[in-house]
């Protein structure tokens, strides 16, 4: 037998253990660091921007509302139409939202707190709500809210579109994702 | 080596900056790029810091690590550069020796010597850095001899001729040290 066979046949004899715990401890002070969050957070927020754009429209007009609010400016005349509206749009967001809620996070591209903001019964609403109950009347607040609904219906709608959009169009992006 | 738990999961985890994976992708290798480190420097204080340097260009540089290519072969190779480059930093030449000096030396029997792992582990260790690279490489780390002498900038017929005398050496350490036990 010449010294190759040897050596080959006899391999796991010239194995030695690894190398002391230390190499690792002092290896871990120096990985990289993670880009995952900062990454996804930068590639979320270029991919869905106008989402981004339009909560920030939604938490501005929220800030309008309490203004309109504050003034309190009452207006005696009830129109019942707005009634109607308000239960149309709630009923529509309610749907919209009970949809969206089934799709998974990854493919939408919401976190928790858009999810939260998206949500008809937020704060915001609450207080529009008790409002509301303590003047009946005030259009402006009415007016108000009904834009808030309609902005709210309608980011929805688009969020939805752009997801059938989005899996219609590429059916093997899912697949890619790990 | 080929058969190592590591999956292209680990390798995209470790590109995103996952400390686990990290942990993961360095256990998987640790011990296989340990022993070329040790066959190669002869130390281990010295292997271990030029493993520990490896593995930091191994983390650093996965985004160039092409889809499909061997991620083992893609590690070794970074392993056995940073090796190189400590040997070269030692003063170790791997000198050009004249073509002619090499010779076949097929059918040389060793059985003559008693073969021991700890007799050639020893004898190896005993070699002169240049011969002992060349020996590593070859045996161990199966590189051919035009693969060698890419890697350490020698001719092939240099290298053939480094580890036929890397071979002798090795054959009459073993030889002298069976006939004073």
């Amino acid at each position: 037998m010449n010294l190759e066979e040897f050596i080959r046949q006899n391999r796991s004899g010239f194995e030695e253990e690894g190398p002391r715990p230390d190499v690792w401890a002092v290896l871990e002070k120096q990985l990289p660091k993670p880009k995952q969050e900062k990454g996804r957070v930068v590639l979320m927020m270029a991919k869905h921007w106008w989402k981004a754009a339009i909560l920030v429209a939604l938490i501005v007009n929220a800030g309008l509302l309490l203004k309109y609010m504050n003034t309190r400016q009452e207006v005696a005349v009830v129109i019942p139409e707005i009634k109607e509206m308000e239960s149309y749009y709630s009923a529509r967001i309610e749907q919209k939202l009970e949809v969206l809620k089934q799709l998974p996070v990854a493919e939408t591209g919401l976190d928790s707190l858009t999810m939260k903001e998206l949500e008809l019964r937020n704060d915001t609403y609450t207080m529009l709500e008790k409002e509301l109950a303590a003047n009946p009347g005030n259009e402006r607040i009415r007016a108000a809210m009904i834009r808030y609904y309609q902005m709210k219906l309608e980011l929805l709608e688009k969020i939805l579109d752009e997801h059938d959009k989005y899996t219609n169009d590429s059916p093997s992006t899912k697949k890619d994702v790990l | 080596m080929e058969n190592l738990p590591v999956t292209d999961q680990i390798v995209a985890r470790c590109r995103m900056g996952d400390a686990r994976a990290f942990h993961d992708l360095y256990h998987a290798y640790s011990r296989a790029m340990y022993n070329i480190c040790l066959r190669m420097t002869g130390h281990q204080a010295d292997a271990e810091d030029v493993l520990q340097e490896a593995f930091v260009q191994i983390f650093k540089n996965l985004d160039n690590l092409a889809s499909d290519s061997s991620l083992t072969a893609w590690v070794k190779r970074i392993v056995v550069n940073h090796c190189l480059s400590y040997l070269r930093k030692k003063k170790v030449h791997f000198e050009e020796v004249e073509d002619q000096e090499w010779k076949q030396e097929d059918g040389v029997d060793e059985s003559e010597h008693t073969l021991t792992v700890a007799a050639v582990k020893d004898a190896i260790g005993q070699l002169p850095a240049g011969y002992r690279t060349v020996l590593n490489l070859y045996i161990f780390e199966d590189y051919s001899h035009r693969e060698i002498a890419g890697l350490l900038g020698i001719t092939e017929s240099t290298v053939k001729t480094q580890y036929m005398r890397a071979k002798e050496k090795v054959r009459q350490i073993v030889k002298l040290k069976s006939k004073t036990i």
